[in-house]
C-alpha cells in the first residue's frame, strides 16, 4: 500500500476531524501503531498504523476535515500496482523478465523414430530373443506383426545372427551406395603392353606415376564435383586415393601430390600409408581429400573392373591382373605381358573423350620402360 | 481523488503505436490489455462489451483505458446478465462487428451456453457460409487465488466438445498478446480462456507490434529427449518447474503448451511423442472427459506401436474444485508431475 486512506469509521460516518498526528515525515511505523487521532461526530478515534512502513507524507493538519477514502498517508516505496479484482488474491511477478523463447508448433518432421510394434508384438520379440531393430515390418503403415517376429527368430534358429554392419563396413556400404545412386558413370577398358618394363617393376609406383602424368595433360579428370551446386573444381595437386583392403573392410588412404614427389619418396609414402592401414594407426586426415583414385585390385585377381567413384571426386582408375598373350611381331609371334586398366569417369562433368584421352596418358606412359 | 485516473495513464502508455519497436515489459493482464488496445485501434469493428469492463476497467484490470480511449460506444458496460451478453454479442457478430465480450469469471459462463452452442458454433453452417460469427468470449478461469465458490474451477472441455468454436488458452504474457490478436481476427467464434492465477505472475519483454500468434497450432516451449510433458493454461508453469526437477535428475523433458485445445494440432503433440515415446499430460480440471483423455485418445490413435508406456495424466479431482483452503490439495504441484513422469519412465 502507498495510500493509506482514511478507513470507514463505522456508523455511516463520512468525514473526521483531525485532531493530532504521533508521526512526522520520514518516520518508521510499525502496523498498529498509533499514528493519528481523528474526532468523529460521535467519539475522537486513535486509527493505527496499516502496515510497517516509513512515512512520505502526511495529508491534512490538526483541524482540517477529511473524507472517507481520501488519504491520509504516503508511504515511502513504489506505487503498488493495481490488480482489481473482486474476489481472491493474484499472485504478482518479480521485477524480472525476458524474451519468451517458444517453437510455434513442432521443431520436429512426424514420422516414426523406431519400428513400429504393439506391446503385445514387444513382448513376443522379448520372449523369441528378436532385436526389433533389425526387423522391416510387414503390416499396416510398415508395422512389425507376429510373422515377422516369429520369421526372425526361425532365422536367427537355422543360420545364426545377422551382423550389424560396423565402422568401416558401415560408411563403406553407405558411401557405395550414395555414389552409385548420385554419379553418372561410365568405364572404359584397355591392355596396355608392359613387355618393356623392368624385371622386377613396382607397378603400383607405375600406375601412380602414370597417373600423375595423365592428370597433366587432362586436368579435368582431377577435380571435385559438387552437385548441389553444380560446381566443378579443377584441382592442380594431385591427392591420389589408393585403395588398400583388410580384414576390416575397405580403406583408402591418400597419398598425396604425386606430381611433385621422386619415386623413392613415393615408395616410401605408400609404405607408411600401407603399414598405418594395417595396424589401423592411420589418422582419419590421412584418408580425405583424395582427388582421384586407383585401385589395384590386379595384385590378387580379375582383369577388368567396374570401378566406384566417390564423390566429389570425377574419376578412378582400375588396374587388373598382368597376363600373358600373343603379339604379332614382324618376325613371327610373342609372348608380351599385359596390364589390363579399367578407368571410370563421372559422364556429368567429363566428356568421353577427355576420359579417353586420359586413358591414354595413362598407357602411354606404362607402356615406356622406366 | 484522481488517483484512479493516475492508474489508467499508466497503462496507456503502454498503446502508443510509436512504441512497437521497443518492447514493454509486461504480465499477462497487461499483455491482454494491449491486445484489446492494439485491436479496436486497428479496426472500428471491434467492440468490447461485459460486466464491469467499461467505467471499472474489468476486475482484473483487462479493459482498463479502453472506455476512455474508445468511448461508450464501443467499450460498453453490461447489466449482470451473462447470457444477455453472449446473445448480444452473437447479434453483433452476425451483422459484421467482432465483438470481445467479457464474462467475469468461467463460473458464470454457463448461461452463455445456449448462445455459444446452438447459436454462435453453427451460425456459419446454418447459413451455409451467408454469415459467420467472429464473436470473443474472454473468461478468466482455473484456481489457486484462494476465490469462493464458482471463481476457480476449469471446465474448458465443455467447450471443446463443441463443433465450430475454437478454445484458446494462453499461458503466458507473450501467448496472450499474440493469440488474443488473432482470435479477434478470426472470422469464427472463439472462446478465450485466461488462466487468472498467472494474470500477474510473469512479466515478460513484448513488443506492442500487432503481430498475432497463429492459433491450432501448440507450442513447444522446451525440447527434451526422454518424455514429453502436454499442458495448457497456469499448469504449464508447474510443468515447466517439473521439467527444472527431472532436469536435475538427468531427465530430458521436452513441454508442449496445447494453446488451442480446440480444435487439438495432434501434429505436434505425436511428433513430439514419437521422439521421447513417453508422455504425460497435465491438467488443472477433473480427470473424467477432460482435455487430457482426448489428447491421450489421439495420441495413441497414431503412435500406439512407439509408446514405451502408457500415457499417463495428472488431473484435478473429479469434485467441485474445493474451497480456498482446501485449494492446495486440488491444485497439480510440480511434484505431483515429476511422480507421474517417473512412473511413466519406468514402465518398460
Amino acid at each position: 500500500m502507498k495510500y493509506f486512506k482514511l478507513p470507514d469509521l463505522g456508523e455511516g460516518l463520512q468525514e473526521a476531524e483531525i485532531v493530532e498526528w504521533h508521526i512526522k515525515p520520514g518516520a518508521a511505523v510499525t502496523t498498529g501503531q498509533i499514528i493519528v487521532s481523528v474526532e468523529t461526530a460521535k467519539a475522537i478515534v486513535d486509527i493505527p498504523a496499516p502496515q510497517d512502513g516509513v512515512i512520505a507524507a502526511r495529508f491534512g493538519e490538526a483541524g482540517d476535515l477529511v473524507h472517507t477514502g481520501e488519504p491520509l498517508l504516503e508511504f515511502q516505496g513504489e506505487q503498488q500496482e493495481d490488480s482489481g479484482t473482486v474476489v481472491g488474491k493474484m499472485q504478482a511477478a518479480s521485477d524480472h523478465s525476458e524474451r519468451e523463447q517458444f517453437v510455434i508448433g513442432s521443431p520436429y518432421r512426424p514420422g516414426p523414430s523406431v519400428p513400429l510394434a504393439t506391446p503385445a508384438i514387444r513382448a513376443l520379440a522379448k520372449r523369441l530373443n528378436v532385436d526389433l531393430n533389425k526387423i522391416t515390418g510387414t503390416g499396416n503403415h510398415n508395422m512389425i506383426t507376429s510373422d515377422d517376429v516369429e520369421k526372425a527368430a526361425r532365422l536367427t534358429k537355422d543360420l545364426g545372427e545377422a551382423e550389424t554392419l560396423k565402422g568401416v563396413r558401415r560408411s563403406m556400404a553407405r558411401n557405395m551406395a550414395k555414389a552409385h545412386a548420385e554419379v553418372v558413370k561410365v568405364t572404359i577398358n584397355d591392355d596396355v603392353d608392359i613387355e618393356h618394363w623392368a624385371q622386377k617393376e613396382d607397378i603400383t609406383l607405375r600406375l601412380v606415376r602414370a597417373i600423375a602424368i595423365a592428370c597433366t595433360q587432362e586436368p579435368n579428370l582431377n577435380a571435385w564435383y559438387d552437385s548441389s551446386n553444380e560446381t566443378l573444381r579443377i584441382i592442380d595437386k594431385v591427392d591420389l586415393g589408393i585403395a588398400v583392403d583388410t580384414p576390416d573392410g575397405l580403406f583408402v588412404p591418400v597419398l598425396r601430390n604425386v606430381s611433385q614427389r621422386q619415386p623413392l619418396d613415393l615408395r616410401e609414402g605408400m609404405n607408411t600409408l600401407r603399414r598405418d592401414v594395417k595396424n589401423r594407426t592411420i589418422p582419419p586426415s590421412e584418408m580425405t581429400g583424395a582427388t582421384i583414385s586407383l585401385s589395384n585390385y590386379g595384385t590378387i585377381a580379375g582383369r577388368y573392373g567396374n570401378p566406384i567413384i566417390v564423390p566429389p571426386m570425377v574419376a578412378i582408375l582400375g588396374a587388373g591382373k598382368i597376363y600373358n598373350n600373343v603379339v604379332a611381331t614382324e618376325t613371327g609371334f610373342a609372348s608380351h605381358q599385359f596390364l589390363p586398366l579399367s578407368l571410370s569417369f563421372d559422364h556429368r562433368v567429363i566428356t568421353g573423350g577427355e576420359a579417353a584421352r586420359f586413358l591414354k596418358a595413362v598407357m602411354d606412359n606404362l607402356g615406356m620402360a622406366d | 481523488m484522481g488517483m484512479h485516473e493516475n492508474k489508467i495513464s499508466t497503462v496507456n502508455k503502454n498503446h502508443n503505436p510509436a512504441n512497437a519497436t521497443t518492447p514493454h515489459v509486461v504480465t499477462m493482464i497487461d499483455a491482454i490489455n494491449m491486445a484489446l488496445h492494439r485491436a479496436m485501434e486497428s479496426d472500428p469493428n471491434v467492440v468490447v462489451l461485459g460486466e464491469d469492463v467499461a467505467t471499472n476497467g474489468g476486475v482484473f484490470r483487462a479493459t482498463v483505458g479502453l472506455k476512455e480511449r474508445f468511448g461508450h460506444k464501443r467499450v460498453m458496460d453490461t447489466p449482470l446478465a451473462e447470457t444477455l451478453i453472449a446473445g448480444i454479442s452473437v447479434g453483433m457478430a452476425a451483422q459484421q462487428l467482432r465483438p470481445v465480450a467479457e464474462i467475469q469469471f468461467m463460473g458464470f459462463i454457463y448461461a452463455t451456453m445456449e448462445h455459444i452452442v446452438s447459436h454462435a458454433a453453427r451460425l456459419r453452417n446454418r447459413t451455409r457460409g451467408r454469415l459467420s460469427c467472429p464473436m470473443v468470449l474472454r473468461a478468466p478461469y482455473g484456481g489457486g487465488i484462494h476465490a469462493p465458490e464458482h471463481h476457480s474451477e476449469s471446465t474448458e472441455a465443455l467447450f471443446a466438445h463443441i463443433p465450430g468454436i475454437r478454445v484458446v488458452i494462453p499461458s503466458s504474457p507473450t501467448r496472450a498478446y499474440g493469440l488474443l490478436l488473432s482470435a479477434i481476427e478470426d472470422p469464427d467464434p472463439v472462446i478465450f480462456l485466461e488462466p487468472k492465477r498467472i494474470y500477474r505472475m510473469v512479466k515478460q519483454e513484448i513488443y506492442d507490434d500487432g503481430i498475432g500468434l497463429p492459433l491450432d497450432t501448440c507450442y513447444t516451449l522446451r525440447q527434451g529427449e526422454h518424455i514429453t510433458l502436454i499442458s495448457w493454461g497456469a499448469m504449464v508453469h508447474e510443468t515447466l518447474q517439473a521439467a527444472d526437477l527431472l532436469q536435475e535428475q538427468g531427465i530430458s523433458a521436452e513441454v508442449i503448451d496445447v494453446a488451442t485445445i480446440s480444435p487439438l494440432d495432434i501434429d505436434t503433440l505425436v511428433a513430439s511423442v514419437q521422439k521421447t515415446r513417453r508422455c504425460v499430460i497435465i491438467q488443472e480440471a477433473a480427470k473424467h472427459c477432460g482435455v487430457a483423455a482426448e489428447i491421450c485418445t489421439s495420441i495413441q490413435e497414431q503412435a500406439f506401436a512407439e509408446l514405451k508406456a502408457p500415457i499417463a495424466r495428472v488431473t484435478g479431482f473429479d469434485t467441485p474444485m474445493p474451497y480456498l483452503r482446501r485449494e492446495n490439495i486440488y491444485m497439480n504441484s510440480p511434484q505431483d508431475i515429476v511422480t507421474a513422469a517417473l512412473t511413466t519412465l519406468e514402465a518398460l
